[in-house]
């Protein structure tokens, strides 16, 4: 790993924690309010790339497992990564994994805009919503008993959020991209 | 800004290594889903209690970290004794506040700096073997904590500058300016790191 | 102190932003100077090995910055244009110290170093303050700290004295000259350097001028057309 990728890794995890910092924003039609840094996981994969990105949670699940206060709302700890919401902690390394390696697929410079945009909103989505619960949920049943189907049905709550945060990121990624950018590795 | 949750304190959790509180916390994590019975979740709840309420944390403060999980813990918990039954939902309650509690008294007692030089020598094997650079992982942690402060007053500056111009405050518009002034202060940082002569051994020009 | 330069030029995408130099340095403090662009920053990054050369060699106390970059790199410690970029850890006192912790020193070496280090800035009472709170000056000079810690015989800045209020630029212009190091001093201000041993003037990526103070920021007023 050259020295830029270690801090290109270690200032997207800063930014990750920065962004827990932002209060959260309310949208009318949704129920519940939109964090800025749930979007981290989508912006991760999709603008420093697959290794990188998942390099950054892995630096992030650290910083809260030695009990730096990082998470929004100041928290942090190794009773967050044991409790019941852990597997989307944990899962955050591999989704942000997998939307970099959609996004680094799907998405090339000099593509038209268009494709750009739907390239990191497939990623996104895939990455930072399908594999993100399909860790966290099980991991849920397992810890606390609650059968897997209430589980997906309350998780159906954060779905409208999570498309808003599908949007915002790649419009975000795909302007990184036209100003600076960084998803495929320099040679 | 970012200050460890840990406490000053000389209780026995204090002075113990954080080898050794990390192993006991595993072990007793995967131990206690090996069981089922009340009889023996209900003392380690009791007891994690104990050792969590004693660590020299402040009561106010204490009960305000376990808020959001036992929140969490509370809505789930009511779904399955609902879906399931009661006795198991009380099976689960008693186990995850267990390993929660002692999770947080470890939290609690262990200092961040203590935890890096862990994790730290934990990865020697892997250095040896030529896959992590041990060393990266003290630098990345301060960097991140170098770096947030710095972050945080760009993300203040940007949000005045939409002010100034009568734009509405909003994550899109934030996002990816926030991202490009940070990003872009990598090559250099990277480069005073080289300069700086860090990261010496298996260094390879790029 | 002594610095090669053997017919060296560089080239970044095929454009050619230093004309092939050849050249030694041994003065105590020199300046160089120029316009935007003009070649000064890559020339006195090559010294340390941030640039490699296109052709040539460049060597430091007979080490080549290429083949011998990581020992070459000890022998001369960089300043930036912007400290902010270098200091990377969070406490003034971990910055200091992690360039000696990473050369595998004890800790109680680590110690004596850092403290020594801070008082001969006068900045102990800034060892424990947060990097992001401490003024331009005192910035400056716990960056010019933790790279002197180390011990190199050589410092190169480049603008050290940019962005600086006119007291932290004193407080920098007084600890560059009381620097028992050889100096390299690239600037824009130029009362910086006037009483400098020897400066060089760089012009559209060629050396123009190269002796003292006064002669070389003579050609510079006249290059600039003002």
């Amino acid at each position: 790993m050259t020295t830029r990728d270690l801090v290109l890794i270690a200032l997207f995890t800063a930014i990750i924690v920065v962004l827990g910092l932002i209060p959260p924003v309310t949208l009318g039609f949704i129920p519940v309010p939109i964090t800025a840094q749930s979007m981290g996981v989508m912006l991760a994969g999709c603008i420093i790339g697959a290794k990188r990105g998942a390099l950054a949670y892995v630096l992030l699940v650290l910083l809260v497992a030695i009990g730096l206060p990082v998470l929004a709302g100041g928290r942090g700890g190794l009773a967050i990564i044991q409790g019941p919401t852990g597997g989307f902690v944990i899962g955050w390394i591999v989704a942000t994994y997998v939307t970099g390696l959609i996004a680094e697929r799907l998405v090339k410079e000099g593509q038209s805009e268009v494709r750009q945009f739907a390239g990191f909103f497939i990623a996104s989505i895939v990455g930072g919503i399908g594999v993100l619960y399909a860790i966290g949920m099980p991991w849920v049943t397992a810890v606390t008993g609650t059968p897997l189907s209430a589980v997906a049905t309350g998780s159906l709550a954060f779905i409208p959020g999570d498309l808003v945060k599908a949007v915002i990121a790649t419009l975000a990624a795909r302007a990184v991209l036209a100003g600076y950018p960084l998803l495929h590795a320099r040679a | 800004m970012l200050n460890g949750l840990n406490i000053e304190g000389t209780t026995l959790l204090h002075r113990m290594s954080v080898r050794a509180k990390l192993a006991i916390l595993l072990v007793c994590g995967l131990a206690l889903y090996a069981v089922s019975s009340l009889y023996i979740l209900i003392p380690a709840f009791v007891i994690a209690a104990a050792i969590y309420f004693t660590t020299g944390l402040a009561f106010r403060e204490a009960i305000s970290r376990l808020k959001p999980i036992l929140f969490t813990i509370m809505i789930l918990l009511i779904a399955t004794a609902y879906l399931t039954s009661i006795h198991e939902a009380a099976e689960s309650f008693f186990r995850l506040m267990a390993i929660v509690l002692f999770a947080g008294a470890v939290t609690a007692t262990t200092a961040t700096g203590a935890f890096i030089d862990e994790i730290t020598l934990l990865l020697q094997p892997l250095d040896r073997l030529g896959l992590v650079r041990a060393a990266d992982v003290g630098l990345a942690f301060g960097l991140v904590l170098r770096f947030v402060p710095d972050i945080f007053n760009h993300y203040q500056s940007i949000k005045e500058a939409h002010r100034a111009r009568g734009l509405k405050v909003r994550p899109l518009t934030i996002l990816a300016p926030l991202i490009i002034l940070t990003l872009k202060d990598a090559d250099t940082i990277a480069m005073a790191i080289d300069a700086r002569g860090f990261r010496r051994p298996r260094e390879k020009p790029h | 102190m002594d610095i090669r330069f053997s017919s060296v030029s560089v080239s970044f995408g095929g454009r050619t932003v230093l004309q092939p130099l050849t050249l030694s340095l041994t003065e105590r403090r020199i300046g160089v100077i120029g316009l935007n662009g003009s070649g000064k920053t890559t020339f006195a990054r090559l010294i340390n090995g941030l640039v490699k050369p296109a052709t040539g060699t460049v060597t430091v106390n007979g080490l080549d910055t290429v083949q011998d970059a990581s020992a070459a790199l000890a022998e001369a410690g960089f300043i930036f244009q912007n400290p902010q970029h270098q200091i990377i850890m969070p406490i003034v006192h971990e910055d200091i110290a992690f360039g000696l912790k990473n050369r595998g020193l004890k800790a109680d070496e680590i110690e004596r170093r850092t403290a020594t280090v801070l008082e001969r800035f006068g900045i102990t009472h800034l060892a424990r303050r947060r990097v992001h709170e401490l003024s331009g000056g005192e910035t400056q000079l716990a960056a010019i700290a933790s790279v002197l810690v180390t011990g190199p015989g050589i410092l190169i800045l480049d603008e050290p004295t940019n962005q600086l209020d006119l007291k932290n630029r004193r407080l920098v212009e007084n600890t560059i000259a009381g620097l028992s190091e050889h100096t390299i001093v690239i600037s824009h201000d130029l009362p910086l350097i006037e009483h400098f041993d020897r400066v060089l003037l760089f012009h559209e990526g060629k050396l123009i001028a190269d002796g003292p103070a006064a002669e070389s920021i003579r050609t510079y007023h006249a290059v600039a057309g003002c």
